[in-house]
């Protein structure tokens, strides 16, 4: 069935089933991988991406029913201010051992940091809640959020 | 059975005439959990009935009686934040901003929430404890029912097959009290262990709901007399009554003996909190 959605500001027009997830149309389909496929079951957040401005699971989104949305993945992301911020603070901070979660995390903390410019590593931990990290402990992750967040704001006072 | 249909209708009379005509055809809101099933193939069906589109079950808004109405596919993030859930009404605002996580809280609706009935869902209690009532809607028209007696059973509401859930309607907050869900669960964003929602009104009556403890929330007019009288031994009382009606699982998150434990602390934790006058 065709469909077309938008995706990074363009739209694409694509081939889903009604049953097709956004994930299985981002990763199959158009061969936007940085979202991965972990657990298929909403809990844990690697295949988080943005739509119409805040994170949410490709992987329990309908492909029909993200008609008329605005989805943006982290490589539609990737060259803003705020991203390179954050990717650049990552590897600083070294806060990824398999990576595998990290794009999930990058999408939400930078939804978060859209929003909230100077959290606290409480706001973090909590936008970060439903991405699941099985390598680093959680610490290197909040830390980068929080320097990146430090970077940006300088950026901003410049 | 493959999916062969997705309909999007743009009022209510016509999603419930498409469930009417389909009695295998699911209705779906945010997909936090059906699209989870869906991807499991827990559930099957050949048609989805997507509510998405439908304006009249969109957000909160004042009513003319005082009380706030939350359209069923209002989202989680939403209810969390609003500012017309203050006083006795936080208690929304507070199961609501405890639901799973963020990511999740962007996507789950209220409506799909209660019509789910997870017995270790956030609503639920907070519901009961606010006297909410919840309208319905089928191809016969439109009802409402208590949320006390929207709860049924495991999984099981007042809902009729083809009928949805339209809004939840509270009753004018009491500005003065306060409102509180207290959760106790294995790790942030899991579903309640067991949990206590609380109203406090200005005047010191109190009304609580237990979640997590049974098929449906648990509340006692009893226990709420007692806990609203107060005095030394009023939550050890109450709590043992509500213990008394608890029929818990035992489960991963704990054994049933472990969530009737929970009982009495978790409502002193809630009683203190609210004394407090504390929105937590």
């Amino acid at each position: 069935m065709k469909l077309e959605l938008q995706i990074n500001g363009e739209a694409a027009a694509v081939e889903a089933g009604l049953h097709d997830t956004l994930l299985t149309v981002l990763r199959d389909q158009l061969q936007l991988n940085a979202a991965k496929r972990g657990c298929n079951q909403g809990v844990c957040g690697v295949c988080t991406v943005n739509v119409d401005g805040w994170p949410a699971r490709a992987c329990l989104s309908l492909a029909h029913g993200c008609e008329g949305a605005q989805v943006r993945t982290l490589e539609g992301l990737n060259d803003t201010p705020r991203m390179q911020a954050l990717q650049r603070a990552f590897t600083e901070a070294g806060a990824f051992q398999c990576g595998f979660c990290t794009p999930g995390m990058l999408v939400a903390a930078e939804a978060l940091l859209a929003r909230e410019p100077a959290p606290d590593a409480a706001a973090v931990k909590q936008a970060l809640s439903g991405n699941l990290c099985r390598c680093t402990g959680y610490l290197k992750i909040v830390e980068a959020v929080l320097a990146a967040a430090a970077v940006l704001r300088q950026e901003a006072a410049a | 059975m493959a999916l062969t249909g997705y309909h999007r209708p743009a009022t209510v009379d016509e999603a419930v005439a498409l469930l009417a005509a389909d009695a295998e055809a699911k209705p779906i809101a945010g997909g936090a959990t059906l699209v989870a099933m869906l991807n499991a193939r827990v559930v099957e069906p050949p048609a989805l009935v997507s509510l998405a589109g439908i304006a009249e079950l969109q957000g909160l808004s004042a009513a003319a009686d005082g009380g706030v109405r939350i359209g069923a596919f209002t989202r989680h993030r939403d209810t969390a934040a609003s500012p017309l859930l203050t006083g006795t009404l936080a208690v929304l605002r507070s199961a609501a901003g405890q639901i799973a996580n963020a990511t999740v809280r962007n996507m789950g609706t209220i409506g799909g929430s209660i019509a789910f009935a997870d017995p270790g869902l956030d609503y639920p209690p907070a519901l009961v404890a606010a006297s909410a009532e919840v309208e319905i809607a089928g191809s016969d028209g439109r009802r409402r029912v208590p949320a006390a007696e929207f709860f049924i059973d495991w999984y099981t509401t007042a809902l009729q097959p083809g009928e949805i859930v339209c809004a939840v309607h509270l009753p004018p907050a009491d500005a003065q009290g306060a409102g509180l869900y207290v959760k106790h669960a294995r790790v942030a964003g899991d579903y309640a262990t067991a949990s206590v929602a609380i109203c406090r009104r200005a005047s010191g009556a109190i009304t609580v709901a237990v979640g997590g403890c049974g098929p449906a929330p648990l509340a006692s007019a009893e226990a709420d007399a007692l806990l609203s009288a107060g005095g030394s031994e009023a939550i050890a009382r109450a709590g043992a009554l509500l213990q008394a009606l608890a029929d818990p699982l035992d489960d991963v998150r704990g054994s049933a003996d472990y969530r009737r434990a929970l009982i009495p602390r978790l409502l002193q934790r809630a009683v203190q909190a609210c004394a407090g006058g504390g929105a937590a």
